[in-house]
């Protein structure tokens, strides 16, 4: 309760602090408004000269898209602290989030959320629930699948990012490792089916940005199957306990710097 | 002039003390080219042209992107001289016989070079890889011009970055978010992802009066032989006039950003 409870603190600040600089958040949200747009516009366009690119339509294309910018951007706001992890570290700022009585992975991982992102959040869910009243017609089914999908979505981002701020804490440079991470999930702004084995394999199973952000859509559309959707379950939960055992091995080579 | 060969030879050396940094740099250049190839593959296994382009025109721009992105692109004094001039180290600069711009421009070059260097080797790398086939112009006059294009689009890229950090002088809190707009638009409007020529011929030529389309688009089209040596001509030209406005721009923004620029504490 006490967790929660500090948490909805931290959150509160956050907030604060973002509507604290209007020009800063409207430059922000529109700069990341204009990035989605220019980019579904491309898909637009490439869609309108070709009839299936790998077997999708235009608009299965676009609503990839969409579902790969709702779990990108819900996944930043929440674990926005992560890019602010490693001047934390090499600071010696670290040694007073472990001496707290917080716990401190939660601290580093949810001690700053972006709430420009929840601007961005409530426009891409809006365009997502007109695309699907109007393009893909989903069952309640598959609309339940797609809630457990993008849970369990959190869950290996989660896990990912406990893994990065881990590998910062020993490696001391969490900042181009989280834009990695980035670039990865990037990758999947198309359907995983595009690539060509192994990167298809490599990035859906053992880097898992495939598996993140292609499946919840893929359920949606009804394009993936109940084995694959029960391996995503227990991949999700098995990868968040190995990403705990490492944030903990991880946190004995910590050395305070500075003082 | 000696002083600034002294300044590229010491961030020369300065760039290999954070080596894991740079290389994840590299590898960060390389994936953001992948969505992009494996995109247009699937596209060119059922097709033989599209938008005009074919494969081999295609494999050639995605290629030299990861190239001119790396020489446009590679501009560590956009992640720097906010933060100098909100915290006051910019006086260092100021009573030193150094024009601080000129000094952060070499910096760049130093790290263009290295970015440079990487990206042959990443270019010959995923050749190797994907061994896809590759077309250029075969216009030496046209390769030419598309080398000058290139030189402009260097100038240009820092010029429009340092008009967007200026705004650290008045709004220190904002000096971020105007960069990251320009790096959005760097990001979707330049031919980073897509060859800007696919796009409907209004909002093409709507381009052409932005500065964006000269910093990878058109260098690159005169390259792969899109352009005829008119064109080429033509654009460098445009390039140039851009050039000249963000020169200008500049110039007149950063005069009038030192004239209010103060800094205390010791």
């Amino acid at each position: 309760m006490k967790v929660l409870k500090v948490t909805w603190l931290y959150f509160v600040n956050s907030l604060q602090q973002n509507i604290s600089g209007p020009v800063v958040f409207s430059l922000f949200f529109t700069s990341k408004l204009l990035r989605y747009g220019l980019f579904l516009t491309f898909l637009y366009f490439l869609g309108s000269g070709i009839k299936l690119i790998g077997g999708y339509t235009r608009e299965q294309l676009i609503f990839f898209y969409l579902v790969f910018n709702y779990i990108d951007t819900l996944v930043q706001m929440f674990f926005r602290e992560v890019y602010r992890f490693r001047s934390l570290v090499v600071s010696g700022g670290f040694d007073m989030v472990l001496l707290k009585p917080f716990p401190p992975l939660v601290r580093c991982l949810l001690g700053g959320p972006d709430f420009i992102d929840a601007g961005v959040l409530i426009v891409l869910t809006a365009v997502i629930a007109y695309y699907l009243a109007f393009f893909i017609h989903p069952s309640p089914s598959s609309l339940f699948l797609f809630f457990l999908m993008l849970l369990n979505t959190l869950i290996v981002a989660a896990a990912f990012h406990i893994l990065v701020i881990a590998l910062g804490i020993i490696t001391l440079s969490v900042d181009h490792l989280i834009m990695v991470y980035r670039d990865l999930t990037s990758l999947v702004r198309i359907p995983v089916d595009l690539f060509s084995e192994p990167l298809r394999s490599l990035i859906t199973f053992v880097i898992p940005v495939g598996l993140m952000f292609t499946f919840p859509a893929k359920t949606l559309l009804g394009l993936l199957s109940w084995q694959m959707i029960i391996f995503s379950l227990i991949f999700g939960v098995v990868f968040l306990f190995f990403s705990l055992k490492f944030w903990h091995f991880s946190l004995r080579y910590y050395s305070s710097a500075s003082s | 002039m000696r002083k600034y060969l002294t300044v590229f030879a010491i961030d020369w050396q300065n760039q290999f003390i954070y080596r894991l940094n740079f290389v994840l740099w590299r590898f960060r250049n390389i994936l953001r080219v992948l969505m992009t190839y494996f995109l247009w593959s699937t596209i060119f296994s059922v097709q033989t042209s599209v938008f005009g382009y074919t494969r081999e025109q295609i494999m050639a721009y995605l290629l030299l992107v990861i190239f001119l992105y790396g020489f446009v692109g590679s501009s560590p004094s956009n992640d720097n001289i906010g933060g100098e001039v909100s915290s006051g180290a910019l006086n260092n600069f100021l009573t030193k016989p150094i024009g601080y711009l000129r000094y952060w421009f070499t910096r760049d070059l130093s790290s263009k070079l290295l970015n440079v260097i990487f990206a042959v080797g990443e270019i010959f790398l995923l050749w190797l890889i994907f061994r896809p086939p590759l077309v250029f112009s075969s216009q030496p006059a046209v390769i030419l011009i598309g080398i000058l294009m290139l030189v402009s689009a260097v100038i240009i890229f820092y010029l429009l970055g340092k008009l967007a950090l200026a705004s650290v002088f008045w709004a220190p809190e904002n000096t971020w978010g105007f960069m990251f707009v320009v790096l959005v638009l760097m990001e979707m409007l330049t031919g980073l992802i897509f060859p800007l020529d696919i796009l409907p011929r209004s909002a093409f030529t709507a381009l052409q009066f932005t500065p964006f389309p000269y910093l990878l688009y058109f260098p690159l089209a005169a390259f792969i032989g899109r352009l005829s040596p008119l064109e080429a001509v033509r654009l460098l030209f445009q390039s140039l006039v851009w050039l000249g406005i963000l020169f200008y721009l500049v110039k007149r923004v950063w005069s009038a950003g030192y004239k209010v620029y103060s800094a205390s504490g010791g």
